[in-house]
């Protein structure tokens, strides 16, 4: 048996050193390739020889490196742009992976650098909807936080920032995204066949990784937009070996707004903005040891002073803070290590004055984190990753607080619910065949809720008659299981590929929402006594194709996916149930199941790219306490989904983009009947969901016009013209969103008129629409 | 922001009362509404038809019980939301020749059927007093309400009462028990300062000390007793605002002080709810005050009917369904405890 070593390294960019997230490193001489990792890590083991290990990223040269393997090498990888002045030979296109070749299922990397030339909402990048535009992806268009993937719901998506969990991803009611593009590197969705490293949730994963910042030289870039400015500054703290990025945004409309409100109108002083920083730093100790420091900080705020006496005042803040540091570590060429420690806070507060009377609502999340990963490549067809995660989660369900003048209500403020939540996992990435590949996975998880608690005992009246005290540490509920996960892929050709996979999740937190409409109020709550937790089951089959020399790919997936344990709240429930109260008495449990087909087209090269996806899919709930245990439409049930999106590089200064989205209206409960109580209207409502709002559908067109990236220089001496590329460079993006001016549906109401005697009673239904044609301008820089 | 809520337009909500979280959470929402369009200047809106599915026809009971009053009870039928709204199609609404009953203690009083083609023009002002329903619509459509003409068959505190209701082949049934009545320590008025300078317009305020005994229900009502310029009485009923229904879940064994704003009828019509008077009571009102005890399923009924009347087709809310208390059909058999007070408006 031949000897065997490892090549291993770590895969850069040459200009900036930023770590390059799933680039293919290439063995020609075997026709296989390792992936790096998150880090920009690789590993390969092989027989020893002479090899030629070739590494491809679309919008970088193609890098060449022979290898004489008779003792472990280490080879670092820096890959260069493809050079601006040589045009005609750049590879335009997407910076991702062919889905045909790897195991992911359902899984979609978006290049965050196209997000700039899609057109976008009053011009404000927006990487959460952007993702939205994908199959199996659905948004409920404005005013909605939150994404739902196959049928899960906005609290089923994991979504990461440099491993920190956010709860609330988005701003401004979910108009716009807590990310900043401008720091972002790397986007990654799994919507299906989530790898066991992966858990905690149901649905989705939506990881994102923030630029690592230049560790080489100085730069920065920013933009100003109609409603906000932004701006990014990173370099080296110590050349090649340390480097830090610090984002920061700001919303202006509170200014802006301020001259065009009248200082006599109830309302004058209030106003709305948000702002929120993302910082990085990182620090090589060696090529074994490397720290990561990685911080967002976000605020919403909205204040409401009424300025005449009487009138209420309120203050709405809220937002999300997370932390995470980490450390890479290489024990061998084999085996790589990364650990991170979390810290993670999302908060909600809500305090009104009015008269005498004052009234507070508070609620949040606070997790303290660790994980530890290990990376292990025995060798080129096996890449297994184990480690183990632990959270401490601190909720505050939702506090009250009500006093008159000095009376304060007896109202308890709830206890905050603490647990503790823990994983072990292992997958391993194993390349059986040179046709078939499996992802194979374990994960086991647990869950503990634990004192101080205070448990009211309730008779069945719903009458207080007692409570039981819980001591610190002490379990008041406990919950475990195994989590398989298998996605594979089997090559057919060169072209074509079958995957499948399955998967099983367990999610111990659950987001209760008041509203149709994704708002700040929606409560996070943790399982418990009474609530168990939220459970998936997912099988997902798909065909995978590329076309015309891999210029096209095109794929179409069918899922099924049964949820056990979903949460809705009691009809007519409000947050101020809470009081006095268990924190779960106001839900309702029951199950839920979704099913559907996603077909996606993509072009990947040339001058035109983008693409067409379509989904039909059902989504369905049944709880016993709604509807006498009646299936109905769940709120994210859309039928049929289209989305379309485009980008066209006519020259080196004119980039154009659009996007075209087609939904089956959001389903809503109206009432059916009517009748008359002390002369008052009182609505009957029947099914819930059983109404169907007006389809969604929207277009819009984006140009963005750049400076030339080169300009001439002429020598002062010799006379000699060179051209170079410009540092400094600006951009106008101009933008149109809603382009025919759809008056797409954002709520319906119903209104009465006419209240003097009976005839002149009239009742109308009213919707609402939120954003008619909206133009807009950006102004973007770099250096 | 063009957006009303059925409450908001009746101005019920226009001063909100912190007195307990509801009402504030009702605000929440439309402020919350307000902060998205606000900044964003560009929310429009328009009406639209929606296609109702239909739904089988249900009774509604509309039936009180008082210390010392002769039970009174109207029947209706549900109707189709956006079914015609004139005159005959609310006549329609009304149920007559139901068998009526109540029964407590063995004995059953069988209640008497009275219907408004059959009263005189003074008799039906009465009748427009003691239910609720305008003279306009007395007077216009035959409109049968059930209760006892029998001197002694009145409300007694702590007795329980069943009723049963037959008409068109369905049944009704339900029961209701009259709580002792909780007093107010004191009750007056307070300018409420509206607008700068306003020296006129303000809302009623009292104080309450809860029983030390979890459960309570509350229900407020009040009614202007004074007389316009031409001689009629202002508000010829009690009338509950929205959102004057509470139990002592935050409040239980306490002495606080709340406020109250006026109430108007949805066939009212009356001149003040028309302009600045709109939710306030004036200097110079003179106001009977009702406040009124109620049993839980009672106070479910009341508190859930706040909501759903207040939240008209409104998003926001969960949809919910008011919670009845009658097995066979919709609405409410409320007994009630009651005490009596007054206010002389003065600033």
């Amino acid at each position: 048996m031949a000897q065997r070593h490892t090549v291993s390294g770590y895969v850069t960019d040459s200009a900036t050193g930023e770590a390059m997230i799933g680039a293919t490193v290439f063995i020609q001489e075997l026709n296989k390739g390792v992936g790096t990792n998150n880090y920009g890590y690789y590993s390969a083991t092989l027989d020893d020889g002479t090899y030629t290990l070739v590494v491809k990223y679309i919008g970088y040269a193609e890098l060449k490196r022979a290898v004489d393997l008779t003792a472990d090498r280490k080879m670092n990888l820096k890959l260069s742009t493809t050079v601006q002045v040589m045009q005609a030979v750049e590879v335009k296109g997407e910076k991702t992976k062919s889905q045909t070749e790897s195991t992911d299922m359902g899984r979609m990397d978006v290049d965050v650098t196209k997000l700039q030339t899609l057109p976008a909402l009053l011009g404000e990048v927006d990487i959460l909807k952007t993702i939205q535009y994908l199959p199996g992806v659905k948004s409920n268009g404005e005013g909605n936080s939150g994404f739902y993937v196959r049928g899960g719901g906005p609290d089923q998506n994991l979504i990461l920032l440099d491993e920190a969990t956010v709860y609330n991803a988005s701003h401004l009611f979910g108009f716009f995204s807590v990310f900043n593009a401008d720091a972002v590197k790397d986007i990654e969705l799994i919507k299906g066949g989530m790898p066991a490293y992966y858990g905690g949730r149901t649905s989705s994963v939506l990881a994102i990784t923030m630029k690592d910042g230049n560790d080489k030289e100085f730069h920065g870039q920013g933009g100003i937009g109609l409603i906000s400015s932004r701006l990014t500054l990173e370099g080296p703290i110590v050349k090649e070996k340390s480097s830090f990025i610090v984002s920061a945004r700001r919303t202006y409309i509170d200014v802006l707004a301020k001259p065009f409100i009248n200082p006599e109108s109830t309302f004058a002083g209030s106003g709305y903005y948000f702002y929120d920083i993302n910082a990085k730093a990182n620090y090589r100790l060696s090529d074994k040891d490397r720290f990561f420091l990685s911080g967002y900080f976000g605020r919403d705020v909205f204040n409401l002073s009424g300025n005449q006496p009487g009138s209420p005042n309120f203050k709405i803040p809220w937002g999300n803070a997370t932390v995470s540091g980490r450390w890479n570590h290489v024990f061998g060429p084999k085996l790589f290590l990364n650990t991170t420690a979390i810290v993670s806070d999302y908060k909600f507060s809500f305090a009104g004055n009015q008269d005498q009377f004052g009234f507070s609502l508070s609620s949040g999340i606070r997790d303290y984190g660790l994980k530890v990963d290990f990376n292990q490549y025995p060798n080129i067809r096996h890449n297994v990753r184990y480690g183990f995660q632990y959270t401490y989660h601190i909720y505050t369900p939702s506090t009250v607080a009500v006093n008159s003048g000095d009376v304060p209500f007896s109202i308890d403020t709830p206890s905050k619910l603490n647990a503790h939540e823990a994983a072990v996992y292992v997958q391993d990435d194993f390349d059986v065949t040179d046709r078939f590949r499996i992802n194979v996975g374990l994960r086991f998880s647990f869950f503990a809720h634990v004192g101080p608690y205070h448990e009211y005992i309730t008779n069945a009246a719903g009458d207080n008659i007692g409570f039981k005290d819980y001591s610190s540490g002490e379990t008041v509920a406990q919950y475990s299981g195994l989590e398989p996960r298998v996605s594979m892929r089997y090559t057919l050709d060169k072209r074509n590929s079958i995957k499948a996979s399955f998967n099983r999740n367990l999610q111990y937190v659950h987001l209760a929402s008041f509203s149709s409409i994704g708002l700040p109020t929606d409560t996070w709550i943790p399982s418990g006594k009474n609530v168990k937790p939220q459970e998936a089951v997912q099988y997902a089959l798909g065909w995978f194709r590329d076309l015309k020399e891999r210029k096209y790919e095109g794929s179409i997936e069918l899922y099924y996916k049964d949820m056990a344990n979903q949460i809705e709240y009691a009809e007519g429930a409000s947050p101020q149930d809470g009081g006095n109260a268990n924190y779960d008495n106001a839900l309702v449990f029951g199950k839920g199941w979704s099913y559907g087909a996603e077909f996606f087209l993509k072009r990947r090269l040339g001058k035109l790219t983008g693409w067409v996806g379509y989904t039909w899919s059902k989504t369905e709930r049944e709880f016993p306490a709604i509807d006498n245990g009646v299936a109905f439409p769940s709120r994210w049930d859309r039928r049929h989904d289209v989305s379309v999106v485009a980008g066209y590089e006519l020259n080196d200064r004119w980039t154009f983009g659009g996007t075209f989205v087609y939904s089956t209206g959001q389903a809503a409960t109206l009432p059916v009947q009517r009748y008359f109580i002390e002369g008052r209207l009182v609505s009957e409502f029947t099914q819930r969901n059983g109404f169907r709002m007006a389809p969604y559908n929207r277009l819009d067109l984006a140009a963005t016009l750049k400076n030339r990236p080169t300009k001439e220089v002429t020598d002062k001496v010799t006379g000699e013209v060179t051209t170079v590329q410009r540092k400094y460079r600006s951009s106008w993006t101009f933008s149109i969103y809603n382009v025919y001016n759809r008056s797409n549906p954002y709520f319906i109401y119903f209104a009465t008129e006419g209240d003097s005697g009976l005839s002149g009673l009239q009742l109308t239904a009213r919707q609402v629409s939120l954003f008619s044609i909206l133009p807009s301008i950006t102004w973007n820089f770099e250096f | 922001m063009f957006f009303t809520t059925e409450a908001q337009r009746h101005g019920e909500m226009r001063s909100s009362r912190a007195t307990l979280p509801t009402t504030y959470l009702m605000n929440v929402k439309l402020i919350l509404l307000a902060a998205i369009s606000l900044p964003l200047l560009t929310s429009c809106e328009k009406d639209i038809t929606v296609d109702l599915p239909q739904a089988p026809e249900q009774f509604v009971v509309e039936g009180t019980i008082e210390p010392g009053k002769p039970p009174f009870v109207i029947l209706t039928r549900t109707q189709s939301f956006f079914a015609p709204t004139d005159i005959n199609s609310i006549a329609n609404m009304f149920v007559s020749g139901a068998t009526v009953t109540v029964t407590s203690n063995g004995s059953t009083w069988t209640l008497d059927q009275i219907c408004s083609d059959l009263l005189d023009s003074s008799t039906i002002v009465l009748a427009a007093e003691a239910t609720g329903l305008s003279v306009d619509l007395l007077a216009a459509a035959n409109i049968c309400i059930y209760t006892a003409l029998d001197p002694s068959h009145v409300g007694v505190i702590g007795q329980t009462y069943r009723l049963d209701i037959s008409a068109e082949g369905k049944t009704l049934t339900s029961e209701t028990t009259i709580p002792n009545p909780v007093p107010l320590d004191s009750v007056w008025f307070k300018l409420a300062l509206e607008t700068p300078g306003d020296d006129s317009l303000g809302l009623a305020w009292a104080r309450i000390t809860d029983p030390d005994t979890i459960g309570n229900g509350y229900r407020w009502a009040a009614q202007r007793i004074n007389h316009r310029a031409n001689g009629e009485m202002k508000d010829l009923n009690y009338i509950s605002p929205l959102g004057s229904t509470y139990n002592d879940k935050y409040v239980n064994g306490l002495t606080f002080d709340f406020n109250e704003i006026r109430g108007q009828q949805f066939f009212g019509g009356n001149p003040e709810d028309n302009n600045a008077e709109q939710g306030f009571f004036k200097v110079g009102d003179t106001i009977a005050v009702k406040a009124m005890s109620i049993g839980r399923k009672e106070y479910d009924f009341y508190s859930t009917y706040d909501a759903n009347v207040g939240a008209l087709g409104d998003l926001f809310s969960t949809p919910a369904n008011v919670k009845s208390n009658i097995t066979g059909g919709l609405g409410i058999w409320a007994g009630r405890g009651v005490y009596l007070d007054t206010i002389i408006c003065v600033p």
